[in-house]
């Protein structure tokens, strides 16, 4: 069990910066997720955890250890890979038995050990197989078994659902997820998936070109969005961001009028979620009113698109809702559910 | 109609069988005409006709001939024997041979097989046979002229088997160091990031493009004259390296590594670097990594590049004719010196007795590595 703290670490490549000056501490048996897009510096950050990248700038203690200058054999973490990293000549049984035995430990208890790690990921039947016999989740679960089968201070996750389809992805993610329960271990997990993120992290580090953009619990991230960046990386849709003018209390782009915005006069980035907005009554006239571009039936609920603020604009309206592409809708949107940010500097303005 | 719409015309599928027909025996002539050749006298060897040669006549007159009892027989056994190699004989070696220990066992097993062999075909089945013959009437009267004396005058009379343990220890010690040297190198320069490794590269490409001979010139004087050199270290005991076999395997080593390296470096390329990572993560050394983790997926590669240099060490003529001096002649020039000026047809068919002999561990070989060869030679073609 170990905290991780990571104090101001950069990773350059000539002129390139991979990461930015991350700071951060891990606490003990938390679940941190790294979430940004691909080349956001995510995966680097974990892997200079691991020690599979020397760190440019900075210092990275384990468990009160500084560890910059280590090997990751000596770091006691375990990783699992997105391509799994399975060694094929050896079957599932010695695979999971690895780490034990580079390790030396004692061999009594080797059998029980791996034993016990594939019972947790169900892996039982399939022991005697070559990894080359396995579906993708079934060597998935190998790597997570050959990580666990240690019980390592830290797990180290790189994308370990992004192999898998969409299906098994969310059994696996339930899995893991009961694993970290189970094991109580601190854990850094790396995905581009927002969903993974949300259901998974205790909390969520949103990084982008190697410059961290906000760290927060999966509600602070999703309900408080440091900045527009954020804003429209989470959620299902992302939200929806307007580019427009304050004046007085009232926000004002193409198609959109909406009165009460708190915010200095001057240009603002104004966002709202799909779901926080609703469909206007017949006769009631909204704050978004423009022709629909496009009407999408996602089974549980409608989602409405129209143009307005130089972008699209979705809204989730209830199942039952029908409408012909360029029928004129309206949106309510009261002020109480918007976001707004700096039109310059992105970041969010919180005068709400 | 889909069986219809892939089957070809009849007059295609005759034109290419007729072609692979024509173009295996073309392939295969040389080594069986060899082959024939030397199991008959040099009357029936270099008699006018073809049936001749075939049949050899003379020899059978001589008294040396197969019966068809022999044929039948003897082929029996010979092919029974082959045929458990490939079938029998893995298992027992499995079975018999605590783990951990594979390796010696097949080195075991082989020599045992090989003397087995040798027991059976050439002591146990001649007698017998010749016992049988005086019985079986017409079954036993030789049909085709056969004999085994230039075989028998190549390898004891004229000592052949010490060109033989020659050719043994060059290729033996340019195998092993090639591939030593090849895998360590080809892994750090596979794994390498820097500049140096691609400029290590091409520079290796150049050596590899120079004439043997430019090698072979630039090494020897330096071998002729290695006591003087090496006197200050050895003093009066330094050693003229000139003939001697680890100057040839110096030199083949030089002439192969960086063809090895290539190689050995684009297998190791189709490793991924998860591999290593996910080794180093759970608890190895980068050695450990590459011992326990990168080698044991690395074996194709390893047989298949360890073949090539084989094959180097084993047909090279021109440096060990250059650099060897006569007890110390490995295989290939020491079947070139049975040609000369005074050359008796019966020294060409001990030639090309012998010819036949140094063939025969490379067909041993390929049969054994076949399937790793294959799937060396495949790497990377097809994903995994």
């Amino acid at each position: 069990m170990a905290e991780i703290e990571l104090r101001n670490v950069s990773k350059r490549w000539g002129s390139f910066v991979g990461v930015d000056r991350f700071d951060l501490t891990i606490a003990d048996r938390e679940f941190l997720v790294l979430l940004g897009p691909s080349g956001c510096g995510k995966t680097t950050t974990m892997r200079m955890i691991a020690g599979l990248e020397d760190a440019s700038e900075g210092e990275i203690r384990i468990g009160g250890k500084v560890v910059n200058d280590l090997d990751p054999k000596d770091r006691d973490v375990a990783m699992v890979f997105q391509s799994y990293g399975l060694y094929p000549h050896l079957n599932v049984y010695e695979n999971i038995r690895f780490p034990l035995k580079v390790r030396k430990i004692d061999e009594a208890v080797h059998e029980e050990r791996v034993m016990r790690a594939a019972r947790m990921v169900e892996l039982e039947p399939f022991l005697h197989r070559k990894p080359a016999e396995l579906s993708g989740g079934q060597r998935q679960r190998v790597a997570l078994a050959r990580a666990i089968v240690r019980q390592p201070n830290v797990f180290l996750m790189d994308e370990p659902l992004s192999n898998l389809d969409a299906k098994l992805r969310v059994s696996t993610r339930a899995q893991i997820k009961n694993l970290s329960h189970e094991l109580q271990v601190t854990t850094v997990y790396v995905t581009h998936d927002q969903i993974e993120a949300m259901t998974l992290a205790d909390r969520v580090v949103v990084m982008k070109q190697g410059v961290v953009q906000q760290v927060g619990t999966p509600t602070e991230i999703y309900d408080r969005p440091a900045n527009v960046f954020v804003a429209g990386f989470i959620g299902s849709p992302g939200m929806n961001l307007l580019e427009g003018q304050v004046s007085g209390s009232s926000f004002t782009c193409d198609n959109v009028h909406i009165d009460g915005v708190e915010a200095p006069s001057g240009r603002v980035t104004l966002g709202f979620r799909a779901e926080d907005a609703r469909l206007a009554q017949p006769g009631e006239t909204g704050q978004i009113t423009a022709p629909l571009y496009t009407i999408e039936l996602l089974g549980d609920a409608t989602m409405l698109t129209v143009r307005a603020g130089g972008g699209l604009v979705s809204v989730k309206a209830p199942k039952d809702v029908r409408a012909e592409i360029g029928d004129r809708v309206s949106f309510v949107v009261p002020p109480a559910i918007c976001h707004l940010f700096d039109a310059t500097t992105e970041a969010r303005l919180d005068g709400r | 109609m889909a069986t219809n719409t892939l089957r070809q015309p009849l007059s295609l599928r005759l034109a290419s069988g007729t072609f692979l027909a024509v173009w295996c025996l073309l392939a295969i002539f040389p080594i069986a005409w060899i082959a024939v050749m030397s199991i008959k006298t040099p009357v029936d060897a270099f008699a006018g006709s073809f049936v001749a040669v075939l049949t050899g006549p003379a020899t059978r007159a001589g008294g040396q001939g197969l019966s068809v009892l022999d044929l039948v027989l003897g082929g029996a056994v010979v092919i029974a024997l082959t045929r458990w190699a490939f079938t029998g004989l893995p298992g027992i070696v499995r079975r018999a041979t605590p783990a951990g220990w594979i390796a010696l066992g097949w080195i075991v097993a082989a020599l045992l097989y090989l003397a087995l062999f040798g027991l059976v075909v050439l002591g146990v089945l001649p007698q017998l046979l010749d016992a049988l013959d005086a019985v079986a009437g017409p079954l036993g009267v030789p049909v085709i002229g056969a004999t085994f004396e230039h075989y028998y005058a190549v390898w004891v009379e004229n000592a052949f088997w010490r060109n033989f343990v020659n050719s043994l220890i060059v290729t033996a010690g340019v195998v092993t160091v090639s591939l030593f040297v090849g895998t360590l190198a080809g892994y750090a320069l596979a794994r390498s990031p820097s500049n140096l490794a691609f400029w290590l590269l091409i520079a290796a490409l150049i050596f590899r493009a120079l004439p043997h001979s430019v090698l072979v010139a630039g090494y020897l004087p330096v071998f002729i004259n290695s006591s003087d050199w090496l006197a200050p270290i050895f003093g009066e005991a330094a050693p003229t390296l000139y003939g001697k076999p680890y100057a040839v395997i110096a030199v083949l080593v030089a002439i192969n590594q960086p063809f090895t390296i290539w190689m050995l470096r684009s297998f190791f390329q189709n490793i991924p670097t998860e591999l290593d990572e996910a080794a180093r993560v759970d608890g190895c050394t980068h050695f450990q990594a590459f011992r326990q983790v990168i080698m044991p997926v690395m074996w194709p590669g390893v047989i298949t590049t360890g073949l090539f240099s084989f094959l180097l060490a084993y047909n090279d003529f021109l440096v060990t004719s250059l650099l060897l001096d006569a007890q110390n002649q490995t295989m290939v020039p020491a079947i070139a010196s049975y040609f000369n000026r005074e050359t008796t047809t019966t020294d060409q068919v001990e030639a090309i007795a012998a010819a036949v002999s140094i063939t025969a561990p490379l067909f041993i070989l390929v049969m054994v590595f076949q399937r790793q060869i294959v799937s060396g030679l495949t790497a990377g073609a097809v994903k995994g």
